[in-house]
């Protein structure tokens, strides 16, 4: 029998709606462990309230979401969340080493400050991602590419097994796409799960192992060939399939 | 001279305004450095309007229950209630309708003060509440219940604020990680509100109604400027505001003007210093900055110069085809220290990383060139208009029209073009 933490996160039968309107109809979904997944689909098409509801946010109407076995209104911070660039407000008083240093803030107890544990567990996570040199810096002088990867060693930090990054590529140029992805890669060796909001598709294949292809229900969830199918493609995005013909193509060969 | 500091100080009602007013300014800066980083200003604006409500409440109340006159905890008390209706009316009304939340604060702040005005008019009998003291403030005449009440609510919220701090401010930077390692983000936000409430609440009789949102959120404004660490900003706030409240009240002295209006005023010019001469943020160093910039047109246009020159180029030479004017001297400057240029004699000589760039631009001019006579550009813009194109980012423009061009070896007037350096 497969014991039951293999499965990083768990969702079963979930159902989520706004006013009547579903976000998110009878999703059924089991993301092995040590994987990056990539999340992907139409604008609207229900990929934040998945996220919502891998945090914990969402009161679902029907369904469960475990993680790592464990039903996630028990689980907070296990799942530690990098938020989009555009959610952040660059201008805040903040440096790179408090950035880092919040990941440790669900451990600290209230009443006492963080100690020397937490601030050298929050430099080494700066060690990871290669930013300890800029650690006095505040957040808004750095690059777009440093500053995502200030936000990925807050969640290393945090020491979940489970990331989730809401569209770390974009807005940023080419170069500093690969530079996120090598961060990317080198924490899924570190036996971390990755599940990341993803919008262009002609990149998806190339940096994920699994792609969950979502529009309210769940189309697919698999290898990158097996997802970036013509059918499934223009089931999802309709009319717009055109722009993808060579995708998928390209999958193909 | 030195009376003039001095005197004041002897004063009874001085040293009260002092003591009390660096109390309120001290935690409202405090608290401030939160409501300016949540962009909440127009709320405690909104808070300080609808006490009135609760301030005439709740001397009617202690007055008719228990016939006390003027009874300090009573009013504290019916604000604070006053100002905790008008935030959930303000919740209420904005999620529930399709008026967008600052309008809705718009709506209910003004109502709730209107209902307090028309209460303290009407029952003016019973109650005795200076309307344009409640307005303007009276530091000059604080009460010692007033200084007692201010030194229990700043020390109270400060011990909030302190406690809380990480707190707070995981739960302003990045809400939805803060509710994620499951901080009780709504909780919080009441609570700050609460604080919030508390210190106009009780800075309120000091500089009134109109300024004491000034004295929440310029001090804290002013520290945002100078600070790139929210604890830093607080306790620079913090000072900030204690200053206002000194020189404020100094300047009331000397100028015999009201108090309320005189700490503001200080405040404000205290910000406007700031605002010009903070090393990072502030205009001053801004535009020193942009001063000091050199424009990469000018370095490409030197570049291209020496490299044309083919042996190191004078600085007339520089002059006559590059940069005129007294910009020169600091581009030279400029690209020596990046190690673009060095100095021969009086000469500038190309570097070995200076070369590459300058060859790399030339290659994108003569491609320009190539391309603006293939597309029938007349002859005596060509060059101009290569000349300005040159400076597009060549990594991308070069590859591009050396594709399309078909990789030509020699532009127009069988001008050689230099091939990439790999």
């Amino acid at each position: 029998m497969i014991k039951e933490t293999s499965f990083a996160i768990e969702v079963a039968h979930l159902t989520v709606s706004y006013n009547a309107k579903p976000a998110l109809l009878d999703v059924n979904v089991k993301i092995e462990a040590d994987q990056l997944v990539g999340v992907i689909g139409p604008n609207g098409a229900g990929k934040s309230t998945f996220i919502k509801a891998i945090l914990g946010f969402v009161k679902p109407d029907l369904g469960t979401v475990k993680i790592q076995g464990t039903h996630v209104k028990n689980a907070k911070g296990r799942v530690a969340y990098v938020p989009q660039r555009g959610a952040v407000d660059w201008d805040f008083p903040i440096t790179v080493r408090e950035v880092a240093l919040m990941g440790r803030f669900q451990k600290i107890p209230w009443y006492t400050s963080p100690r020397k544990k937490d601030r050298d567990a929050a430099m080494e996570a700066l060690d990871m991602v290669r930013m300890t040199d800029f650690a006095h810096r505040q957040i808004g002088e750095l690059s777009g590419g440093q500053q995502q990867r200030v936000f990925m060693a807050r969640a290393l930090a945090q020491g979940s097994d489970i990331l989730l990054l809401d569209e770390p590529f974009a807005g940023v140029d080419a170069s500093t796409e690969r530079a996120i992805l090598e961060v990317l890669e080198r924490a899924k060796r570190s036996g971390k799960t990755l599940v990341v909001v993803h919008h262009d598709l002609s990149t998806a294949a190339e940096y994920f192992d699994k792609l969950l292809l979502i529009k309210q229900r769940l189309y697919a969830y698999g290898e990158p060939y097996m997802v970036l199918n013509e059918d499934l493609l223009s089931q999802v995005y309709e009319g717009k399939l055109k722009i993808f013909k060579d995708v998928v193509k390209k999958e193909e060969n | 001279m030195l009376d003039l500091f001095y005197a004041p100080l002897t004063e009874t009602y001085f040293q009260k305004a002092l003591i009390g007013g660096s109390i309120i300014a001290m935690v409202a800066g405090v608290v401030g450095s939160l409501v300016v980083l949540r962009r909440m200003a127009f709320l405690g604006d909104a808070l300080s309007h609808a006490m009135i409500a609760g301030v005439a409440g709740g001397y009617l109340f202690m007055k008719l229950a228990f016939g006390l006159e003027a009874h300090a905890p009573g009013m504290l008390l019916g604000s604070l209630i006053a100002a905790v209706t008008t935030v959930a009316l303000i919740s209420f009304v904005s999620r529930i309708s399709r008026v967008k939340e600052d309008t809705a604060i718009g709506i209910m702040y003004t109502g709730i003060f209107a209902l307090g005005v028309v209460a303290v008019s009407i029952f003016r009998h019973y109650i005795h509440i200076d309307l344009m003291h409640f307005i303007m403030g009276d530091i000059l005449g604080v009460a010692d219940i007033d200084l007692w009440v201010s030194a229990f609510v700043g020390a109270g919220v400060l011990s909030v604020l302190i406690l809380f701090f990480r707190h707070f401010q995981l739960a302003t930077f990045d809400p939805v990680m803060a509710a994620s390692i499951g901080l009780p983000v709504v909780l919080l936000d009441y609570l700050l509100t609460t604080c919030v409430s508390l210190v106009v609440v009780s800075a309120v009789s000091m500089v009134g109604v109109i300024l004491v949102v000034g004295l929440l959120i310029t001090p804290a404004a002013t520290a945002y400027l100078l600070c790139d660490r929210l604890d830093k900003m607080m306790a620079l706030s913090a000072l900030f505001g204690v200053t206002s409240v000194v020189g404020g009240l100094y300047l009331c002295v000397w100028l015999d003007s009201a108090g309320g209006g005189a700490i503001m005023l200080f405040c404000t010019l205290q910000f406007l210093v700031v605002l010009f001469v903070a090393p990072k943020y502030g205009l001053f160093f801004r535009w020193m900055r942009l001063r000091n910039l050199v424009p990469q047109q000018a370095v490409e246009d030197v570049l291209t110069t020496v490299l044309r020159n083919k042996k190191p180029a004078s600085v007339d030479i520089i002059r006559k085809y590059a940069v005129q004017g007294k910009n020169l001297v600091k581009v030279l400057k400029r690209m020596t220290q990046d190690g673009l240029l060095t100095q021969q004699n009086q000469d500038y000589a190309l570097t070995d990383k200076g070369y590459k760039e300058a060859h790399t631009v030339l290659r994108a001019h003569r491609l320009w060139e190539s391309y603006l006579e293939s597309i029938g550009t007349p002859e005596t813009e060509v060059h101009s208009i290569a000349h300005r194109l040159e400076h597009l980012d060549q990594a991308q423009t070069s590859a591009y029209l050396d594709k399309k061009l078909g990789s030509p070896k020699t532009g127009p007037h069988g001008k050689e073009i230099p091939a990439k350096i790999p």
